[in-house]
């Protein structure tokens, strides 16, 4: 049997990485030894590689003696998301997250030299992870398991809402965010345990640790955009525990590149970037084992067990401990040589490395809440947006205004912030008139929402100044900062005018005739039955009418799928520049008018734009041919 | 077939209540609780993002209840006393939650401080 | 100042790892019941045969509400051990929940009655004010006040598990 195959595959590559570990780690290093383990690594990665192919295969080919595609594929999909149900429960995305890992080291390990004195204990280090995770997936989730000796005849199928491209690429991009980290991970341990505090560790881990970050960015407003447009509600972001999760490192992250900066450039704040390298990669494990151990009810949890968690638990323990350990126990090695001096660069990234950490501490809480409450007191509680705005807003526009008052600052000197100089002034001046004049237009004295939009402002209206300054005054400008600084500025208005402007009703609407909304008329045209491949649904044809007199159809379905019989809405959704109209049909009335939601959006595809900006930003970075840059 | 379709969507109310508001506050109201009650059937998710069928008599109660000018309050407590006390999204502030609510604060005073006290250049 | 962060730095992680052992390793309460009490809902609905009037009094004394509907597949599954509890004499109630009478008639005379009265909530109102999510579900009532609720079907298992603590402690159904 095939499966078995790619089933040995996966134990010879377990193997193999052990191997690659023990090398590095308990013999002694020498270039002979280097090569070793570097081709003992390349080795595994191959028979892994391998594996996980052979493993779509048996999916492409609708082998539903393999029990878990028999539980999750189908006959009648098309071979995208055929594929695509590896990923859509535990086991499959369990493997699909070891081999990325597999990836990123392997990547690493072609790249980088073998002389290179911390590599081969970094893919020592990244060996004995995967071995970890390869056994918790061999021995608590296996996917080889088959269904035998009579294999079913057409598969279960998978979940209809995953049926869309958005989610099949979804998971795939987080996780090469996620396993990303464990390079700047390793390479740190491997910096600690090799014990000379010279190598210039940091400088080595940039571009890797900027890739992660840049697939953690994309894979987060992947979700996101998806959750828009498919579950009909409206909304972008939703404080849903694993949404959290994947927020943690995220923040994690972002403070991590930024306090590298630092350590390159002034060898300050080395505890911090290695403390963070430590805690990203533990953010990302502890995300996976929040969504694959049963402790939290969410949309996105894998269905559980218990004894899973607690394998998880145990070794995401481990690793954890250890690193700490080893941080501690190599502690005088990273001290400082001098202190940071007030108001310079270094000192701003400090507090905006506390800002982040106060933002991680208050997901951390949020999402860990309701579990201890229930074990104390014996009683439910929700913790939700409600909250997580309440502490992100403030701290935001706060990191906002440091943000704002850095971009003066220097490195390794403190300067007087002169509040007068030229630049500040502007930006500020420009920012309160912004302010007020929107506080008037749409008559709101939503203390928060203008606040917000004067932070992103400012942020705004200071880079630009930084590059027109660039353009005619020839200064130095980090494109890559003020890009994605500037996206950061773009990102906190969007959200900021998104929240203050969008507006929904739920209208009801008789066939052949209009209501109006906000200027509009919303004509229903037609209503009628149709079938899908999987699926039948009533479909309703909308024509609406904006003020301007442009004329567009929209045409939202409701949708039972056959094999499970769970009903979807279908959104229908018009995209302007600035704003999205949105309509989705809820039920029919006793009268025979049906509920017709309509929403308006505004400045939705700027959320998602900002996050592409400071994506780019990240990839220019990760091409840029400078062998200085920061 | 066709025909249970039709009937698995429509669902039967009192005449003319439905989501209709007096004014544009109480339609802001009505669309901020749906979005911080919790649907009580699912795994996750706000009144707002669902479609179970008990989701949308909730929301037909909830709309009524503002047409008969109750409170925020009143409202909440009804959906908490039927459905839990994890249906609304917003915990209380009592002596149970003040850690809740307040440590990240906490914690973000604390770290300042810290920094600001250090030994200085 | 260095050792207080050496010894955060190793608590935190300790700390943590601990508490989710704990969480994952405590006993959960039984999933779909609950034990809130409260008294039953004023109503005022009709009875699914005769169109007759009822209301909160003509429910009296120990006995339980069961959720049910004609197009609820896990009802049939439920509708043994119902018929099994109304030999045993305890009194059923039912409340047939969105469903259309006809077809609530007509499986009642397939399958057979387990319940004493069965009230017609066509709209679903009462079974809202009861905090009801979907069919089927029991409710476990005593003078008047609802003790126990299960969401889910019954069986003999689940009804010793959640209901007879409560029916011995409060001594029902003498």
């Amino acid at each position: 049997m095939i499966v078995e195959i790619s089933h040995f595959l996966s134990l010879l590559a377990t193997g193999l990485f052990f191997l690659a570990g023990y090398f590095s780690l308990f013999v002694s290093s020498t270039s002979y030894t280097s090569n070793l383990i570097s081709r003992t690594y390349s080795q595994a990665f191959l028979l892994l590689a391998s594996s996980f192919l052979i493993y779509v295969w048996l999916a492409v080919t609708d082998n539903f003696s393999v029990e878990y595609i028999a539980n999750h594929s189908n006959s009648a999909l098309p071979i995208f998301y055929k594929v695509s149900s590896i990923w859509s429960a535990h086991e499959g995305s369990m493997f699909l997250w070891i081999v990325f890992l597999s990836i990123w080291g392997f990547i690493f390990n072609i790249a980088v030299n073998n002389n290179d004195i911390l590599k081969p204990k970094t893919i020592g280090i990244v060996s004995f992870i995967l071995v970890g995770f390869l056994l918790f997936l061999l021995l608590t989730s296996n996917p080889f398991a088959t269904i035998l000796p009579i294999a079913p005849i057409n598969g279960a199928d998978i979940n209809p809402v995953l049926q869309d491209p958005a989610l099949a690429i979804h998971p795939p991009t987080l996780y090469l965010g996620y396993v990303g980290f464990v390079i700047p991970f390793a390479s740190s341990l491997a910096f600690l345990i090799n014990g000379d505090s010279n190598i210039k560790w940091e400088k080595s881990i940039k571009k890797w640790s900027v890739m992660a970050w840049v697939f953690l960015t994309i894979g987060i407003s992947l979700g996101s955009w998806w959750a828009y447009y498919e579950l009909g509600w409206g909304g972008y972001w939703f404080w849903d525990p694993v949404e959290n999760v994947a927020l943690m490192p995220w923040l994690a992250a972002t403070a991590f590149i930024h306090s590298l900066s630092v350590s390159i450039k002034s060898s300050h704040l080395r505890i911090w970037t290695i403390l963070l390298s430590i805690l990203v990669f533990s953010l990302s494990l502890f995300g996976a084992f929040i969504v694959r151990s049963g402790i939290i009810d969410s949309v996105h949890s894998f269905a559980n067990d218990p004894q899973r968690g607690l394998y998880l638990l145990a070794f995401i323990g481990i690793i954890i401990v250890t690193s700490v350990l080893l941080f501690i126990s190599r502690f005088s090695m990273i001290k400082p040589s001098s202190n940071i001096k007030t108001l310079s660069k270094e000192s701003f990234i400090s507090i905006n490395n506390i800002l982040f950490g106060t933002l991680i501490f208050a997901i951390m809480l949020g999402v860990t809440y309701p579990l201890f409450y229930e074990y104390l007191f014996d009683q439910k509680i929700s913790v939700g947006a409600p909250f997580y705005n309440a502490i992100f807003i403030p701290i935001v526009i706060l990191a906002s205004l440091f943000l704002f008052l850095s971009v003066d600052s220097k490195w390794s000197r403190g300067i007087t912030i002169d509040l007068f100089k030229k630049p500040i002034a502007f930006s500020a001046i420009f920012s309160i008139i912004f302010v007020i004049t929107i506080s008037f237009l749409f008559n709101t004295t939503d203390i928060f929402i203008l606040l917000s939009i004067f932070a992103g402002s400012l942020i705004i209206s200071r880079y630009f100044i930084e590059i027109f300054r660039y353009l005619f005054n020839k200064k130095y400008l980090n494109p890559y900062s003020a890009i994605a600084h500037l996206a950061l500025g773009l990102l906190l208005v969007s959200i900021s005018f998104n929240s203050l402007l969008s507006t929904e009703r739920a209208l009801n609407i008789k066939l052949n005739e209009y209501e109006e909304y906000e200027d509009m008329k919303v004509y229903f045209k037609d209503i009628k039955l149709i079938e899908g491949s999987n699926y039948d649904a009533v479909k309703a044809s909308f024509n609406i009418e904006d003020e301007k007199g442009n004329n567009f159809n929209l045409n939202p379905e409701k949708r039972r799928y056959f094999t499970r019989g769970q009903i979807t809405t279908e959104t229908a959704i018009h995209i302007t520049p600035i704003k999205d109209i949105y309509l989705t049909i809820g039920d029919q009335l006793d009268d025979g008018s049906w509920i017709v939601n309509i929403q308006i959006n505004f400045l939705i595809r700027w959320i998602w734009f900002s996050a592409a900006l400071m994506s780019f930003a990240g990839i220019m970075l990760i091409f840029s041919k400078k062998k200085s840059n920061i | 077939m066709k025909f249970i379709l039709i009937i698995l969507f429509s669902i039967n109310l009192s005449s003319g209540t439905l989501y209709e508001f007096s004014s544009d506050e109480d339609e802001k109201r009505f669309n901020s609780l749906v979005k911080d009650i919790r649907c009580p059937k699912c795994t996750a998710g706000s009144l707002a993002s669902s479609n179970a069928p008990v989701s949308e008599d909730l929301k037909i109660k909830i709309a009524e209840m503002i047409n008969q000018k109750k409170s925020d309050e009143e409202i909440k407590s009804y959906v908490v006393s039927r459905f839990g006390t994890d249906s609304l999204y917003e915990p209380e502030f009592n002596k149970n939650t003040y850690i809740l609510w307040l440590s990240p604060f906490i914690f973000l005073l604390i770290s300042l401080t810290i920094f600001l006290f250090r030994k200085r250049a | 100042m260095k050792i207080l962060l050496k010894i955060t730095v190793l608590l935190i992680p300790i700390i943590f790892i601990f508490m989710f052992f704990f969480l994952l390793t405590e006993k959960k309460p039984y999933p779909g019941a609950d034990y809130k009490e409260f008294p039953i809902p004023n109503f005022n609905l009709e009875s699914l045969y005769e169109s007759e009037p009822l209301t909160n009094v003509d429910l009296r004394g120990d006995y339980i509400i069961n959720i049910w509907a004609s197009w609820c597949i896990t009802c049939r599954i439920e509708h043994p051990y119902l018929m099994n509890l109304k030999n045993k004499r305890i009194p059923i109630i039912g409340i047939n929940y969105k469903d259309e009478r006809y077809d609530a008639i007509e499986w009642l005379g397939r399958y057979g009655d387990p319940y004493d009265k069965i009230i017609y909530d066509f709209k679903g109102l009462l079974a809202l004010d009861l905090g009801v999510t979907g069919a089927p579900e029991t409710f476990l009532v005593h003078d008047g006040v609802i003790v126990a609720h299960y969401q889910g079907e019954i069986n003999n298992s689940i009804w010793s598990d959640v209901f007879d603590p409560i029916i011995k402690e409060k001594e029902m159904f003498k």
